[in-house]
């Protein structure tokens, strides 16, 4: 395999962001009512009221693909960014407890009865973030006090903090009242909500810089996925680096599981596929994998409203069901690229 | 340094754009017509279609939820998806004036989710007896019909008077409400079905619990010594098959007064599921479980 | 001439009972090859961590190029410094090509991509090294003596004057062991590098470097303290040129077995054997 250069890079780039607009458009074209693109492009009938086409299309399907690729986007790069960060292969974004952190968030939420409403978003993803991000906070901070970053300490501090959180979570759902119940649920299964165009506009503003940023580190990524050791004597700063990634990456993480729950499978798989076809270069992984991930999303969730209609299916269902079997296709055909640690 | 430059540019290019966001006015929809008779209604839950029937609006009702199913009328009407999940997209396609929803998280997401978008939507809440009368009253306001509203909770109220003013012995039975079977689940103190239970004049035999719908073991169900078992029907046309399968399983509990009575009712669930205008009939047939030979109808 | 690396009365310990390293001091001139050799648990590969800037030192310190080791900033030492460990199989499958490149990550251009001289030193060392014809291949798809010479390489194009390796042979059959040291060997002629080997291979290292370090491990009754020395202590390293250091009646003391030793040419060789050896209890010591 050829190393990369920035002329192989940008065209790589370029291709797949036409092909996530073509599908973003494609996708808001279908859904549990029939729409036409000419009956909505004619804009609003008689001044007063829009047609419904347009209106299905303009105000439910193109905001809440919009969200599908935001969602999708930040979920597939922090997946690259923690298998990198801890070397391994198995981990996703929700390995370090942000999955049982927004969890008791939304759930204390629900329970707690709060009916006030942050710029329009409903409590439960309020608290469903602060709750992500005091997670890793805490178990940043345990880690610390274990094994100075290491990562056998980051991942036991993980799996500690995720096992406490999910028997509060149980026993939370033990005394919610059914409502509240099929409520929370619901929402932690992920799902996908039209939002209005602000909540659309910081979310993506900000899941678009944390990429940015973190496009950036692309090079010293390589290396500490490599070894600590084996960075740290080339002269890349390993701490600085691992804290602003993961800083970074749990963020977009908090902000896409605020947006729409849990949705699981995007993180692990997305970069596996795009790293055996692509190649383990983070330059290259971490934007082709925030664009592989819209575009699975998207799809996912075109799947997720059409194929039970008018009811529809969680996101996290669909994207754990076409997950799987892609990906155990994927490995087989690329059987010989992929080297295990003997 | 080129980087820093462009970092900047793009932050202030992006907060403007949030400001403007921000700042610019809510879609306005011509607003339908309040309170004229051809104003088309949605509602998103069964027993609220069964209020804007009572309430005589059926002309007006143009989507319900899955299982929309009294009247039986109701069951004609376009479906918007289920009481859980109702789709956005087919409530917009009916192009409702009003949007009728509960208040539980779910739906209330709903209710807001199509005010942003531009809808009218108005939320209910009926969680006890006197929420249910609240909220006739509410939708009755909205849609401009105030004085059926009242006539209809005047009417359940005197229904409802007419079952209590039956002599009652001096102590009340104890009822033992089942919702499910295995897992044993019962209705505690905090439910809408306790209210009507003590308005039939019998008492809960469970006492204050955490859990609205306690999970109930074999011991408690022995130190509850219910005088009465009820169990809404599962599904409907069941009822002689779950009593069938009620008495073989509760016959394992000697002891308990309702088992040797032989006191078991199984009753249709719909009627005392939801709080809707069907309350006193609800209210009724448990009073006829209670005291068998008072309503020999 | 400054030293190149020095090391001034270095005491180390894993913990207040275990210490490893007694006031080592020694001092290496630019361009030596210098072997570091001794007996299991006598502490040689934490002193080329220290060597290193990977652990530091509980009392004394390390001087590169006449600065403090510790005054250099991450950066900064990995131009002068740079570690070979022994190989091992990353997680990720990235290519020969690809591994060696990542060494010149520092110097990247402000979109993360490497410039002309960063290539020319990449290809240099992989010439160097004799890894140019695998390329483009997975780095787990080599054989272990290959992948040493790749993560050679990536030392290489880091393009620093000291080049410190731990035990570079170990696991490497005759054919590899001689290609490294052959390869270490022109290093140091051809681009005037510092060598300094961590070795178990006694032998080889005679035929290749300069000087050689033996260290003694530590008796068991060492007071806890690591810095506690009186006159009456014998120091626990030797340092000098290979034939001196490499002497059987040293070997023998350091390593606590029976040698047998003999002249290839210049230099000696050492042959262990233990009581039941074919040829034990050999009549003379011959030297």
């Amino acid at each position: 395999m050829q190393p990369l250069t920035p002329r192989i890079l940008l065209f790589r780039t370029v291709v797949a962001t036409v092909l996530l607009l073509a599908i973003m458009l494609a996708c808001a074209l279908v859904g549990p009512q029939d729409i036409s693109l000419k009956a909505a492009v004619s804009g609003p009938r008689d001044g007063a009221t829009p047609g419904l086409d347009y209106e299905i299309l303009m105000r439910v399907r193109i905001p809440r693909v919009l969200l599908a690729a935001m969602v999708g986007a930040a979920l597939a790069s922090s997946g690259v960014i923690f298998q990198a960060l801890l070397r391994n292969p198995l981990a996703d974004p929700y390995i370090l407890g942000i999955s049982s952190g927004a969890g008791l968030g939304a759930i204390l939420a629900v329970i707690g009865g709060l009916s006030w409403t942050l710029w329009g978003r409903s409590p439960i993803a309020v608290f469903a973030f602060l709750g992500a991000l005091g997670t890793v906070w805490l178990v940043w901070g345990i880690g610390r006090i274990t094994g100075k970053y290491q990562v056998t300490g980051l991942l036991l501090a993980g799996v500690v903090v995720n096992a406490f959180f999910s028997a509060m979570i149980m026993f939370l759902v033990s005394i919610a009242k059914g409502q509240q119940l099929y409520a929370t649920i619901f929402w932690l299964m992920g799902n996908m909500a039209e939002e209005d165009l602000f909540v659309l506009w910081v979310g993506g503003g900000s899941i678009l810089a944390g990429l940015v940023a973190l496009f950036f580190l692309g090079p010293q990524l390589n290396i500490i996925s490599v070894g600590h050791q084996d960075a740290r004597s080339i002269g890349v700063p390993v701490e600085r680096v691992e804290l602003a990634a993961f800083a970074i990456s749990a963020f977009i993480t908090a902000v896409a599981v605020s947006l729409s729950g849990l949705i699981g499978f995007v993180g692990l798989i997305v970069p596996h596929a795009v790293r055996l076809l692509l190649g383990p270069d983070h330059r290259q992984l971490l934007p082709l994998s925030g664009l592989a991930g819209a575009m699975f999303l998207v799809v996912a969730d075109t799947i997720a409203r059409m194929v039970v209609a008018p009811a529809q299916l969680p996101v996290g269902v669909v994207t754990a069901m076409i997950g799987g079997p892609f990906f155990l296709f994927l490995l087989i055909r690329h059987s010989r690229k992929v080297y295990w640690p003997t | 340094m080129a980087k820093w430059w462009l970092l900047a540019a793009a932050t202030t290019l992006w907060m403007a754009g949030g400001y403007a966001l921000v700042r610019s006015p809510a879609p306005e929809r011509v607003a339908g017509p309040r309170s004229s008779a051809r104003a088309r209604i949605v509602s998103l839950a069964p027993n609220l279609t069964e209020i804007l029937f009572a309430l005589g609006l059926e002309a007006n009702v143009v989507g319900v939820t899955q299982h929309s199913d009294y009247p039986p009328a109701a069951q004609n009407k376009p479906k918007v998806g289920t009481f859980w999940q109702p789709s956005i997209e087919a409530v917009i396609a009916t192009r409702p004036d009003l949007v009728v929803t509960e208040a539980f998280e779910q739906q209330r997401d709903l209710a807001r989710r199509l005010q942003r978008i531009g809808y009218r939507s108005l939320v209910v809440e009926v969680e006890t007896i006197d929420s249910l009368f609240r909220a006739i009253a509410t939708i009755g306001d909205a849609t401009g019909v105030s004085l059926q509203a009242n006539a209809l909770c005047a009417n359940m109220k005197m229904e409802i008077a007419r079952v209590r003013a039956r002599p009652r012995p001096r102590r009340a039975p104890k009822v033992l409400w089942v919702v499910q079977r295995e897992p044993l689940r019962v209705a505690g103190r905090d439910t809408f079905i306790n209210e009507m239970i003590e308005l039939a004049g019998g008492e809960n035999a469970i006492g204050p619990t955490l859990h609205v719908y306690p999970a109930i073991g074999a011991e408690q169900v022995i130190a509850a010594k219910a005088d009465v078992i009820i169990e809404p029907a599962m599904l409907p046309g069941t009822v002689d098959q779950q009593h069938r399968q009620a008495l073989s399983y509760w016959s394992r509990f000697e002891n308990v007064p309702a088992v040797t009575a032989g006191r078991i009712y199984v009753i249709d669930g719909d009627v005392v599921s939801r709080l809707s205008p069907r309350l006193p009939e609800g209210i009724r047939t448990i009073a006829r479980c209670l005291r068998p030979s008072e309503f020999r109808e | 001439m400054t030293a190149a690396i020095q090391v001034n009365q270095i005491s180390f310990g894993y913990g207040p009972q275990k210490p490893v390293l007694r006031r080592i001091d020694f001092a290496v001139e630019p361009g030596t090859f210098l072997a570091v050799a001794g007996p299991n648990g006598a502490g040689k590969s934490t002193l080329i961590q220290i060597m290193a800037g990977i652990l530091k030192p509980q009392s004394g310190g390390v001087v590169l190029e006449g600065r403090n080791l510790n005054s250099y900033g991450v950066r900064e030492q990995a131009q002068r410094i740079a570690l070979v460990r022994q190989e091992f199989v990353p997680a990720f499958g990235f290519s020969v090509i690809e591994t060696v490149l990542m060494a010149r990550t520092p110097y990247y251009g402000q979109w993360g991509f490497e410039s002309q001289e960063d290539r020319d030193l990449v290809a240099k060392a992989l010439e160097l090294t004799d890894t140019a014809r695998f390329a483009s291949r997975a780095l787990g798809s080599l054989s272990s003596g290959e992948r040493q010479r790749v993560f050679i390489a990536r030392a290489l194009a880091q393009n620093t004057p000291i080049l410190l390796l731990d035990e570079p042979t170990s696991f490497l059959d005759l054919k590899y062991q001689a290609g490294i040291y052959d390869l270490l060997k022109s290093i140091q002629a051809d681009m005037a590098v510092t060598v300094i080997a961590v070795t178990h291979d006694i032998n080889l290292a005679s035929q290749y470097c300069d000087e050689a370090l033996l260290l003694y491990p530590l008796p068991e009754d060492s007071s806890g303290s690591t810095d506690g020395s009186g006159p009456g202590r014998p120091a626990q390293f030797r340092i000098g040129r290979t034939a001196e250091i490499f002497a059987p009646e040293e070997i023998q003391r350091a390593f606590g077995v029976h040698v047998f030793s003999g002249r290839v040419g210049t230099e000696r060789f050492i042959l262990p054997l233990g009581a039941r050896a074919k040829d034990a209890n050999p009549p003379t010591l011959r030297t």
